[in-house]
C-alpha cells in the first residue's frame, strides 16, 4: 500500500504542471512581453547612447525619420518623414546633395505636444553637436558636415560646427531639408535608425541645450548623467518609458495609446537583467519570460523544453567577439595594470603600442578551438573586420592563425626583449554574464600563459554600463566587445573599428593616418569595384597593425516561447534576436 | 542588569570607531584616485576626480583624511556606488529591506526547529529522532546552497511552476510601482499589510519560501548540533539528577532546568548566524535573482566599486557589532553570573 501511495504521489508530481497534448498552453501575462538579458542600460539619451542594450529601448520609444521595411536591410519606409526621399520623387536633388523630408503631420509626443519640423531639426542638431567622445554623432557628422568630430585633434571645439550644421539643416515650410557637401550613399540608411526626434520644448524646459549658437559648446561632449534625457523619455513611438528601476535592473515600457499609428499589440514590455543563466532558463520554461538572451554554448540546455522555440541561423551584420588593445592606457587609479611598469608585476600604459606584443597575442589565440568548442562549428574564422554579409568583405584577406611558435618569436622581440625576460601581469576584462566572451578570454589566457611562466593574465567580468565607461576612459588594457551594424555598409565597420575618430580607435588611442585616408576615400568612392579594392587594402594594413583581434563570422539565434507572434528579424535593428522592434509583437496560444 | 547594560552600550561607540578606523586604514592601500569615489555625491563628479581628491584632502596625512571621511559618514554620506548606480546610502536603503525579510523568514524557523530538534536529539540520544537530526545535520552541511537552491528551484519552479525566483511576480511588480501602493518602509511584507493588500503579501511570501528554505536547511544543521551537544552536557550534570531525584516533572527538568543552561553557546552561534544572514547571502540571492544586499556587495567587489565595497563592509561591521551586543545582553538574561561580573 505504501509503495502504491508513493508511486501515485510521484505520478501526480511528475504530471502536474505539464500541459497535455492537444491542450493549448495557458499564456502567462498575455499582454506583457518579458525579455531577460544580461546587460543593463547605459543611457536613454538618443544622442549619447551607442550600445545595443540602450538603443533597443530608444528605438521603441523615439522614432527616426525613416525605418526599414520588415526584414529588409535595403528597402526603407517613411516614419516621421511622410515619404522616403529618392531622385524619382524629386526629394533628392539630381546631384545627390539635397535631401527633402516632408514631415508627417498629426504626430505628437507622448506628453501631447505636436511634433514639428523644428523639433526634427533640433534633434538632428543636438545629435550632431552633442558629439560625446566615442558616441554615435560621427554617424551623421561625416555625411552632413564632412568631418567626423566637432573637436580638432587637440580636443578643442570647432566654432564653425554650429553654423555649418545650422545652414545644412533647414526647415522649409513642413519640410526638413538636409544639404550635404558630398554624395553619401548610406545617409538614408543611417536616418532609418539614428537621430530620432525629441521634443525641443520639452528638452529645453528640462535644462537641455536651448538650440542657440551661444550655448552649444557647453553641451558638447557632456557627461553621461548630466542630461535630463539620461533617464527620462518623451518620444513619438509606440511605447513610453514607464519605469527604469536601476536597483532591480529592469526597464518597463508601456503602450502609447495615442500613437499616430494603431497602438501596439502589447500593453507592456519588460526588459530585465538576470545574469544567472539557470534562472533565465527556468523563467523561460515556466513562461515568466518570453525570450531570454542565450549564448550558443548554452543552447543544448534549452532543447526539448515544451513550449520553447529555438530560431537559429539568423543572418547577422555583426563582428563579435573582438579583442581590443588599448594603446595608451589611463594609469590614474587603474587597478587593471598592476605596478604600471614592465617589471613582471604589471604593464606600462603604452604596453600594447608595440606591434610585437599585439602580434604575440594574435598568434597565441586559438581561433579554431573557440569556433569549434563555443560555436560548435557554427561559423568561420573572420578575415578582417567586415562581416561576410556585406559588400567589401574579403574572404582572402590575410588573418592570423593559432601558432604558438610565432607568438613566442614576437613576444621575444617585444620591447627589446624585456617582455620575454621580465614578463607581465594585467587584467583582461569582458562584460558580465557573457559566457562566450568569457570563454574567449580564458582560451587566450591559457595559451599566452603557456608560453612563459612570467606571463600572467587575470580575468574579470565587468557590469555592462561600468564596462562601457571604463573602456571609454581607457582604463581597460585589453577588452572584449563587438560591433553590430548601425547601417548595412562596410564603412560602418571600418570606421568604428579602424579610423582614428571611430568608436574603438578613439578609446584605444590607435591611429594610422594611411588607414584614415583610405577609409575616407572608400566612403566617397561610388564605383563598387574600386571600393572593394580600397577595403581590401585597408584590411591588409589592419592585419599589419593588429589594433584588435577579430575572431569569427557567425549567425545569430533566438530562443522564445512559442506563443510569441509577430516578431521579425532584421540584423540592422538593435538586439534584433532579443527584441528589435516590439511594435508588431503579440502573444497567442499555440495548439500543442 | 541596568549597569551591565549601560556598560555594554557605552562600549558600543568605541567599538564602532575601531571598526571604521580599521576599514579606513585598509583603504589607504589604494591610490587616492581609487578612493575618490567614496566622496562622490553625484555621478557627474566621477569624471572630475582630481577636484574630489583636493576637496577631501585625499593626499593629506591619515588623521586629516580619516576625520574628513568620518564627518561624512556620520551624516550618512557614503559616496556613490557605480554598480548600484546610486549613492551608497540609497543603495543600502534599497537593498537591505529585501535581505532583512529573507533573513528573518529563514532565521525564525531555524531557531525554533534547531533548538527543538537539538533538545529532542539529546534527550532521545541514539534513538530514531537523534539519527534523523544527524541526517539533517550531515545533509545540511554537505549540500552547498548553490546545489540545494538550484535543486529546489528546478523542482518547485521548473517542474511545478510554483514558488518562482525574484522578489515578486509581474502583477505585483506593476502594482507596487503604481500610485495605488505606498512604500511606507521598503519592507514588502510589511508594506503590503499596511496597504491592505494581502495578495501582495502572499506573492512576496511565495517568493521568499525557496530562498528561505535553502538558508534554513543550511543553518538548522549547525544550530541542531550545537543545541544537542550542549544539552547532552547539561543533562548529565548533577543538578539535573538532583531535580529528577526530587521528583520534578521530566518536561520541566529538560525545558526549565537543562535547556536554559544549554542555551548559552546556542545564543552565540545564533546571533552570528543572524548577522551572517542579514549581511547578505550572496549565493542564495544570486541563484534566486533576489535583489538583496549580498548580491549588491559581491557585485561591488567584482567590479572594484570601492564606495560600494566600503558601504557593504560598514553595514556588515555594524551588524556584527549589534549582533554581538544582542548576544551579550541575552547572556545576561539567561545567566545571572554574567551580569554580576
Amino acid at each position: 500500500m505504501k509503495k502504491l501511495t508513493l508511486t501515485a504521489a510521484l505520478f501526480l508530481l511528475s504530471s502536474c504542471g505539464n500541459p497535455q497534448p492537444g491542450e493549448p498552453t495557458a499564456i502567462k501575462n498575455p499582454d506583457t512581453y518579458t525579455y531577460l538579458t544580461i546587460s543593463d542600460l547605459d543611457s536613454l539619451d538618443p544622442a549619447w547612447s551607442y550600445d545595443t542594450a540602450s538603443h533597443l529601448v530608444i528605438f521603441n520609444v523615439y522614432e527616426p525619420l525613416l525605418g526599414y521595411k520588415g526584414s529588409s536591410t535595403e528597402e526603407l519606409v517613411p516614419v516621421i518623414a511622410s515619404q522616403v526621399p529618392s531622385t524619382t520623387n524629386g526629394l533628392i536633388s539630381p546631384d545627390g546633395l539635397t535631401y527633402t523630408f516632408p514631415i508627417r503631420p498629426g504626430v505628437a509626443f507622448q506628453d501631447g505636444t505636436p511634433l514639428t519640423p523644428e523639433d526634427v531639426k533640433y534633434s538632428l542638431m543636438r545629435f550632431l553637436l552633442q558629439d560625446r567622445a566615442g558616441g554615435p554623432s560621427s554617424l551623421l557628422l561625416e555625411p552632413i558636415l564632412g568631418y567626423s568630430s566637432t573637436r580638432d585633434d587637440r580636443g578643442r571645439v570647432m566654432e564653425k560646427a554650429f553654423q555649418e550644421a545650422n545652414s545644412r539643416l533647414q526647415v522649409q515650410g513642413d519640410n526638413l531639408v538636409i544639404e550635404i557637401p558630398e554624395p553619401y550613399a548610406p545617409l538614408l540608411s543611417i536616418l532609418a535608425t539614428w537621430a530620432p526626434s525629441i521634443s525641443k520644448q520639452w528638452a529645453i524646459s528640462h535644462g537641455d541645450w536651448d538650440g542657440t549658437e551661444s550655448t552649444w559648446k557647453e553641451y558638447n561632449n557632456p557627461q553621461k548623467e548630466s542630461s535630463y534625457l539620461f533617464e527620462h523619455m518623451n518620444g513619438t513611438g509606440p511605447f513610453m518609458l514607464e519605469r527604469w528601476d536601476k536597483k532591480n535592473k529592469e526597464i518597463v515600457l508601456l503602450r502609447n495609446e495615442n500613437y499616430w499609428q494603431e497602438p501596439a499589440l502589447l500593453r507592456r514590455v519588460m526588459i530585465k537583467g538576470v545574469n544567472e543563466f539557470t534562472t533565465r532558463k527556468l523563467m523561460l520554461s515556466a513562461g515568466d519570460a518570453d525570450t531570454i538572451s542565450v549564448e550558443r554554448s548554452q543552447l543544448s540546455q534549452l532543447r526539448g523544453i515544451p513550449g520553447v522555440a529555438i530560431i537559429d541561423d539568423l543572418p547577422t551584420i555583426t563582428m563579435s567577439p573582438v579583442v581590443f588593445f588599448t594603446f595608451h592606457i589611463n594609469p590614474v587609479g587603474n587597478p587593471h595594470i598592476g605596478s604600471g611598469k614592465l617589471d613582471g608585476k604589471g604593464v606600462p600604459p603604452d604596453f600594447f603600442s608595440d606591434v610585437d606584443v599585439r602580434k604575440g597575442f594574435a598568434y597565441a589565440l586559438d581561433y579554431e578551438a573557440f569556433i569549434q568548442d563555443v560555436y560548435q562549428g557554427k561559423g568561420t574564422q573572420a578575415t578582417g573586420c567586415i562581416p561576410k554579409t556585406l559588400p567589401g568583405h574579403d574572404p582572402n584577406a590575410p588573418h592570423y592563425n593559432h601558432d604558438l611558435k610565432r607568438a613566442e618569436e614576437h613576444f621575444k622581440q617585444a620591447w627589446g626583449g624585456q617582455v620575454w625576460e621580465k614578463g607581465f601581469h594585467f587584467t583582461l576584462t569582458y562584460n558580465e554574464g557573457n559566457t562566450t566572451r568569457q570563454t574567449l578570454c580564458q582560451i587566450l589566457k591559457v595559451n599566452v600563459e603557456k608560453l612563459n611562466p612570467r606571463f600572467k593574465i587575470d580575468l574579470r567580468p565587468v557590469q555592462w554600463s561600468t564596462y562601457l565607461s571604463a573602456s571609454q576612459k581607457k582604463m581597460l588594457p585589453m577588452f572584449t566587445l563587438g560591433w553590430a551594424a548601425d547601417f548595412p555598409d562596410a564603412h560602418n565597420f571600418v570606421f568604428p573599428m579602424l579610423h582614428s575618430r571611430g568608436n574603438y580607435p578613439a578609446q584605444q588611442g590607435y591611429k594610422n593616418p594611411e588607414i584614415d585616408r583610405l577609409v575616407e576615400q572608400a566612403i566617397a568612392e561610388t564605383d563598387p569595384g574600386k571600393r572593394k579594392e580600397l577595403y581590401s587594402t585597408i584590411l591588409a594594413l589592419a592585419y599589419q597593425d593588429v589594433p584588435h583581434l577579430v575572431v569569427l563570422d557567425t549567425v545569430d539565434l533566438r530562443v522564445q516561447r512559442d506563443w510569441v507572434k509577430g516578431w521579425y528579424h532584421n540584423p540592422v535593428l538593435p538586439d534584433s534576436a532579443g527584441g528589435g522592434d516590439f511594435y508588431p509583437i503579440y502573444k497567442e496560444a499555440t495548439e500543442m | 542588569m541596568a549597569s551591565y547594560l549601560i556598560r555594554r552600550l557605552a562600549m558600543l561607540p568605541f567599538v564602532a570607531l575601531g571598526v571604521t578606523l580599521l576599514l579606513f586604514a585598509l583603504l589607504q592601500l589604494l591610490s587616492p584616485e581609487m578612493r575618490a569615489s567614496l566622496y562622490v555625491k553625484d555621478p557627474r563628479q566621477l569624471s572630475a576626480l582630481e577636484s574630489v581628491i583636493e576637496t577631501y584632502h585625499l593626499r593629506d596625512p591619515f588623521p586629516v583624511q580619516y576625520w574628513t571621511w568620518l564627518k561624512q559618514i556620520l551624516v550618512g554620506d557614503l559616496g556613490y556606488s557605480e554598480t548600484a548606480r546610486m549613492p551608497v546610502a540609497e543603495a543600502i536603503k534599497a537593498f537591505f529591506p529585501a535581505t532583512f525579510e529573507l533573513a528573518l523568514t529563514a532565521f525564525v524557523p531555524t531557531l525554533l526547529v534547531g533548538i527543538w530538534l537539538g533538545t529532542k536529539a539529546a534527550v532521545y540520544q541514539d534513538r530514531p529522532l537523534d539519527h534523523f537530526s544527524r541526517f539533517i545535520a550531515i545533509t545540511g552541511y554537505s549540500l552547498p546552497s548553490f546545489v540545494l537552491g538550484l535543486l529546489l528551484l528546478m523542482i518547485f519552479y521548473g517542474r511545478f511552476n510554483i514558488l518562482p525566483p525574484g522578489r515578486f511576480s509581474l502583477e505585483a511588480d506593476l502594482f507596487i510601482h503604481s500610485a495605488n501602493f505606498t512604500p511606507f518602509t521598503g519592507f514588502l511584507l510589511l508594506d503590503s499589510l499596511l496597504n491592505g493588500k494581502l495578495w501582495i503579501f502572499w506573492d512576496a511570501l511565495k517568493h521568499l519560501i525557496l530562498p528561505a528554505a535553502t538558508l534554513f536547511y543550511n543553518s538548522v544543521a549547525l544550530l541542531t548540533r550545537i543545541t544537542r551537544s550542549s544539552m547532552l552536557e547539561e543533562i548529565h550534570k548533577d543538578y539535573v539528577r538532583t531535580a529528577r531525584a526530587k521528583g520534578v516533572e521530566e518536561s520541566d527538568v529538560i525545558n526549565k532546568h537543562a535547556r536554559k543552561n544549554a542555551l548559552i553557546p546556542v545564543i552565540t552561534s545564533s546571533s552570528l548566524l543572524l548577522v551572517g544572514l542579514l549581511g547578505g547571502v550572496v549565493i542564495t540571492e544570486t541563484i534566486f535573482n533576489y535583489p538583496g544586499i549580498g548580491r549588491w556587495g559581491v557585485n561591488a567587489a567584482q567590479q572594484l566599486d570601492i564606495a560600494g565595497i566600503m558601504g557593504f563592509a560598514l553595514v556588515s561591521a555594524t551588524l556584527f557589532v549589534l549582533g554581538n551586543l544582542a548576544a551579550d545582553l541575552l547572556y545576561a538574561f539567561v545567566d545571572p553570573r554574567v551580569r554580576l561580573k
